[in-house]
């Protein structure tokens, strides 16, 4: 392990900009849409410390007003959640083996958090650090942004349609910058089709149909990979 | 309001949302180097990141044509900025301002 270095941080603080431009907008928005049930505001940010996913926290909105059990609420996380599941199986050998930090990095896997991961080359694994700074970094955006938006509702209402764009270009950035690093492009088509496939079939379910799709080309790609090879 | 409750919720979806994140590295945990892990890893993220960026339109929710043509532009405009300049900052602000202003200012 390395001593802890000012340009780790300053590295993650960089990297990260663009999720906090996410993030905060997007947290803000679920603070609002929390006030609209009525706890105190502080619950907001909380949901944010111990949640930390941003499509199970907008869901939760639903699920606490209509009462749902404690059962209920954890099966319609987990199937929601269940893309995390594959994003593990690509950082599975960048995260360190053991320790509080590998509990930490886990934990604070999103969606944003695995695509900035992802694009580091892979020589970054060993740098353990940066990685508990990026994801850090990201989670204390999400916290405020939970924070801003409900504590700022909570005292006057204003206008936030229209911010929910600022997901899709932080997806699509970083799609542009995965696409720009890698050789096998034609994998692009393919999950393109996947995701038409499963919205076409599976609306309801689509995150997890579509990457259940990518999965099965994948896992046929890499057999035919060993069988050429 | 019950308190009680609430955080009874967040402690259930705080632990399903844990069992997801942490379930491929628990069960993985013996498996080293494997060359289908660094296949996934490879091919996956670019991937799931085409199938976020679909969810991320749907979750648009486009019922008009002029919300259709306003998402159609935004989505080129982060595309040619962030050819052009590639600055992650400036793409995702200059787009989200367009469709913001699209949506507020123009009522599309």
């Amino acid at each position: 392990m390395t001593h802890p270095t000012a340009s780790d941080f300053w590295e993650a603080l960089r990297d990260s900009a663009p999720v906090m431009f996410g993030y905060i907008p997007l947290g803000m928005a679920f603070g609002v849409l929390f006030q609209s049930l009525g706890y105190h505001w502080l619950f907001a940010p909380l949901a944010g410390v111990i949640i930390y996913a941003g499509s199970a926290q907008f869901m939760s909105v639903g699920l606490l007003a209509t009462g749902v059990s404690y059962t209920e609420a954890f099966i319609a996380t987990l199937l929601l959640n269940s893309r995390h599941v594959f994003y593990g199986l690509s950082v599975l050998n960048r995260y360190p083996k053991q320790g509080l930090a590998r509990w930490y990095l886990i934990f604070g896997l999103t969606d944003e958090t695995y695509s900035l991961i992802t694009a580091k080359p892979p020589e970054f694994s060993k740098n353990s650090r940066y990685f508990v700074y990026l994801t850090g970094l990201n989670h204390s955006y999400w916290v405020i942004g939970c924070g801003l938006g409900a504590s700022l509702q909570s005292f006057f209402a204003f206008d936030s349609r229209g911010f929910e764009f600022a997901l899709v270009a932080l997806f699509l950035v970083l799609l542009i910058e995965q696409v720009r690093t890698m050789k096998e492009r034609w994998v692009i088509v393919f999950a393109v089709c996947a995701s038409i496939l499963a919205y076409v079939l599976i609306p309801n379910q689509f995150l997890l149909a579509a990457i259940g799709l990518c999965l099965i080309v994948v896992i046929v790609g890499a057999r035919r990979g060993e069988v050429d090879g | 309001m019950d308190n009680v409750y609430l955080l009874g919720i967040f402690a259930a979806m705080s632990a399903a949302t844990m069992l997801t994140r942490s379930l491929p590295f628990v069960a993985l945990a013996k498996v080293k180097n494997h060359s289908a892990l660094d296949q996934f890893g490879r091919l996956l993220p670019p991937m799931i990141m085409v199938v976020l960026v679909c969810f991320g339109l749907v979750s648009l929710e486009i019922e008009s044509i002029d919300r259709g043509g306003l998402s159609a532009l935004s989505f080129v405009v982060v595309i040619v900025l962030h050819a052009y300049f590639r600055n992650p900052l400036l793409s995702i602000l200059v787009g989200t301002g367009v469709y913001v202003i699209g949506i507020q200012g123009f009522g599309l």
